[in-house]
């Protein structure tokens, strides 16, 4: 990614899966349902914390998408997050930051699917891909191991990037 | 701030033989403050949203309608402090942070330090006695220890919030997923048993709340009577 994340791209992968846990389907016993999206829908509830007007970055700061042992990595993945602010998305006039922020909110207000979330990378220099700009799919099939249907994010990567 | 208030009205089972558990804590914790420093994982929580959510939980305890009192045993950093800044500015609450890390307490003290009607202790003892009393996160690490001393260190905490409180209390407790034997080194409740431990030992009407999509519970303890009555002069 470029002069946004360095020599720390290799830890990418790690960030996409920490959002996958914290989004995804949640283990359940006999009696209630817990962690995963049922934690984040009731975080939501609670202090909506994807808000219009707020940064997506802002959120993942406060949900700690960043990671516990490496600050370096972390900063420059919230600079990754931050670019999303200037890129466009697959809906036409909402940058790939609204479009994510404007989707989780929509997953997770009334009458919302509050389907799990995955977050994942496409090569933005593909010409046959969905190239420079943020894809959101509802109801996708992300995992193809897995039949739960998803809300998947899809972040515009390469190994060089427009600032 | 109140009296200190540590004579047991109950049999307790306070016999210094918990020693080991304050210190293993005192050192677990202080080693998070030095490694993140005061931000919610430094007191081991994965972020600061889920930090307050639990407060959230912890504070339905509270009658906001008036100012009141309050001990946080096992404040840590005193993110609480900040909590009730942003979301209960009123009424006037008269707050005390009790921990057993002497790293946590002095960045308390660094970041609110001066300010009216905020204090901070080091220790395992609460102090005073206030109105109500929270305690998120302190049976949750229980490291090497015997399950039994760390359930007894439970009960002396449980009866230390009960001493120190006029109205009630709040504590939490990791549950475990069903069909797993959890995370060694956590201690996981059922919350139901301190919920009955605390109703048959002080006479408190308890209140179980695991409706808020985390692998928790909140118990909270309110007492009624004499006690309670006091605290409204």
């Amino acid at each position: 990614m470029g002069s946004l994340v360095g020599d720390d791209d290799l830890y990418i992968g790690s960030f996409l899966e920490l959002f996958n846990l914290r989004f995804g389907i949640e283990q359940k016993d006999v009696e209630f349902a817990f962690g995963g999206i049922t934690e984040m829908t009731f975080l939501q509830k609670e202090f909506q914390i994807f808000q219009v007007g707020r940064p997506f970055v802002h959120s993942a700061k406060l949900l700690g998408l960043g990671g516990l042992q490496n600050n370096r990595a972390k900063n420059r993945w919230f600079k990754l997050l931050t670019w999303l602010q200037t890129i466009p998305s697959d809906n036409a006039g909402e940058t790939g930051d609204q479009r994510i922020v404007n989707a989780l909110i929509a997953n997770f207000g009334p009458g919302g699917a509050t389907l799990p979330c995955f977050m994942r990378a496409h090569d933005s220099r593909d010409p046959k891909g969905y190239g420079l700009k943020v894809v959101v799919l509802v109801g996708d099939t992300p995992i193809f191991y897995i039949k739960q249907p998803y809300l998947t994010i899809s972040l515009p990567m390469a190994p060089s990037v427009p600032p | 701030m109140g009296t200190a208030s540590s004579a047991s009205q109950l049999d307790s089972d306070r016999g210094g033989k918990l020693d080991a558990i304050y210190s293993g804590i005192a050192a677990y914790y202080s080693a998070k403050a030095e490694k993140f420093g005061p931000t919610p994982l430094g007191v081991d929580w994965t972020c600061q949203a889920t930090q307050e959510m639990r407060f959230v939980q912890l504070l339905k305890l509270c009658d906001f309608t008036s100012a009141f009192s309050l001990n946080d045993l096992g404040c840590g950093y005193g993110a609480l402090v900040s909590y009730l800044d942003r979301r209960h500015p009123d009424p006037p609450i008269d707050y005390l942070g009790i921990d057993v890390s002497a790293n946590m307490v002095r960045q308390a003290k660094q970041l609110w330090g001066g300010r009216p009607a905020v204090a901070f202790v080091h220790g395992h003892i609460i102090p005073r006695t206030a109105d109500y009393a929270l305690a998120s996160g302190i049976f949750n690490v229980e490291l090497d220890q015997p399950r039994e001393e760390w359930e007894k260190f439970i009960r002396e905490s449980l009866d230390n919030l009960y001493e120190t409180s006029l109205r009630g209390f709040a504590v939490n407790f990791m549950k475990r997923l069903a069909g797993t034997s959890g995370r060694k080194g956590l201690y996981y409740a059922e919350p139901a048993d301190w919920a009955h431990y605390c109703a048959n030992r002080f006479g408190a009407a308890t209140e179980v709340r695991e409706d808020y999509g985390m692998r928790e519970s909140t118990l909270i303890v309110r007492i009624f009577g004499q006690k309670a009555k006091s605290s409204s002069k």
